[in-house]
């Protein structure tokens, strides 16, 4: 499981952020997770935690937006979502088909409060 | 309540690594492959059999990756690899900083292929980039063929696949021919190969591919003093 190690990466970006603004608590960091990205978003808010415990961070809510896999047919020229990884346009059946989102692992942005 | 945009991808800085890497690697003229793939899937028997076949004409170094353990590099070394091993004590990949920290002790120079042996894992090791040119797969014909579809963010990102162990087909339901459609849907840019690293069978396709990449990697080099 990566989750942990991603989650030391996000940590790293946040730090270096925060370090930016010194006067500031960090309230929520904001990121996008695809579905399609290797990334469980339960077990990440799970690594949060953990390794969150105990330091400046913890309590800092992780607001995850959850990203479905979408994408397009090339033969009937429809948009489609998918929950997971499917074989093929839902509408036709065509394998022909690109994949435009889905694979997210981003840091969005920061919630602070600066008093 | 204040916002602060960052709008980066979380392993950017992997990702700055392994640009890192893929030039140091380039400069030394090195072709660069990444091998992922579950525990027990082949890697390091199709490593032996490689390193045989190439014996003396190419020179190889090898990267092993492993939880714990010198044990792989001891199997491939006994067949005339270079290299280091790499243990990640628990982590479930490599990251491009494992590979950077290894990069001084091996004459990359004296090298013409790098062969990385990935943790055996099929989903963490595809997220993270090392610097490779070509990133492959390995899937068993013992694991069986729905995997594609169950983990497809590997077979998403790799540019060839290969299907090992084939002289098991007799003996299990592997139905070839769907697991090269299904990755074909996965990333229709996939190449597709099958062989069986044991028995021999397959061999020759393979390492015609590694001698077509090598003269690719070379033609595209940058010939001293032009
Ligand atoms: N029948 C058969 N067994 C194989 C083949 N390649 C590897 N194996 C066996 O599969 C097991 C795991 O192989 P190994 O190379 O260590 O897998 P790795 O964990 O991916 O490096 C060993 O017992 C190998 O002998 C093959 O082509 N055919
Ligand atoms: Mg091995």
């Amino acid at each position: 499981m990566h989750e942990l190690s991603i989650c030391q990466s996000m940590l790293g970006i946040v730090e270096k952020t925060m370090a930016e603004h010194p006067n500031a608590t960090l309230e929520r960091i904001f990121l996008d997770i695809g579905r399609g990205s290797t990334v469980e978003s339960t077990l990440l808010s799970e690594a949060f935690e953990v390794i969150t415990s105990g330091g400046p961070y913890e309590g800092v809510e992780l607001v995850i937006n959850d990203i479905p896999i979408a994408g397009r047919c090339r033969s009937c020229e429809r948009d489609f979502t998918y929950e997971e990884f499917a074989l093929g346009c839902p509408s036709c059946g065509s394998t022909d088909i690109e994949i435009h989102s889905g694979l997210e692992l981003d840091i969005k942005h920061l919630e602070i409060n600066e008093d | 309540m204040s916002k602060v945009n960052i709008e980066k991808k979380i392993l950017s800085g992997n990702d700055r690594v392994a640009i890192e890497n893929r030039q140091r690697f380039s400069d030394a003229g090195l072709l660069v492959f990444n091998i992922i793939s579950s525990p027990g899937s082949g890697k390091t028997t199709l490593l032996e059999a490689t390193l045989d076949r190439l014996a003396g004409e190419t020179r190889i170094l090898v990267i092993e990756g492993d939880v714990s353990t010198e044990r792989d590099m001891d199997r491939v070394r006994a067949h005339g690899a270079d290299g280091i091993q790499i243990n990640t004590g628990g982590g479930c990949h490599l990251s491009a900083k494992m590979i950077r920290d290894v990069l001084g002790e091996l004459a990359l120079e004296a090298a013409d292929i790098v062969f990385i042996e990935n943790v055996g894992n099929l989903i963490c090791p595809s997220t993270y980039d090392l610097g490779e040119d070509i990133r492959m797969v390995l899937l068993s014909t013992a694991e069986g063929d729905d995997k594609p579809m169950k983990y497809p963010s590997i077979f998403h990102e790799a540019e060839l696949a290969i299907i090992t162990k084939i002289d098991l087909l007799p003996y299990l339901e592997f139905d070839v021919e769907k697991v090269g459609t299904e990755i074909g849907v996965l990333n229709p840019e996939c190449e597709v190969l099958k062989l069986s690293a044991l028995k021999g069978e397959g061999m020759d396709v393979w390492i015609e591919w590694i001698g077509k990449r090598l003269e690719m990697k070379r033609a595209a080099r940058p010939v001293a003093g032009e």
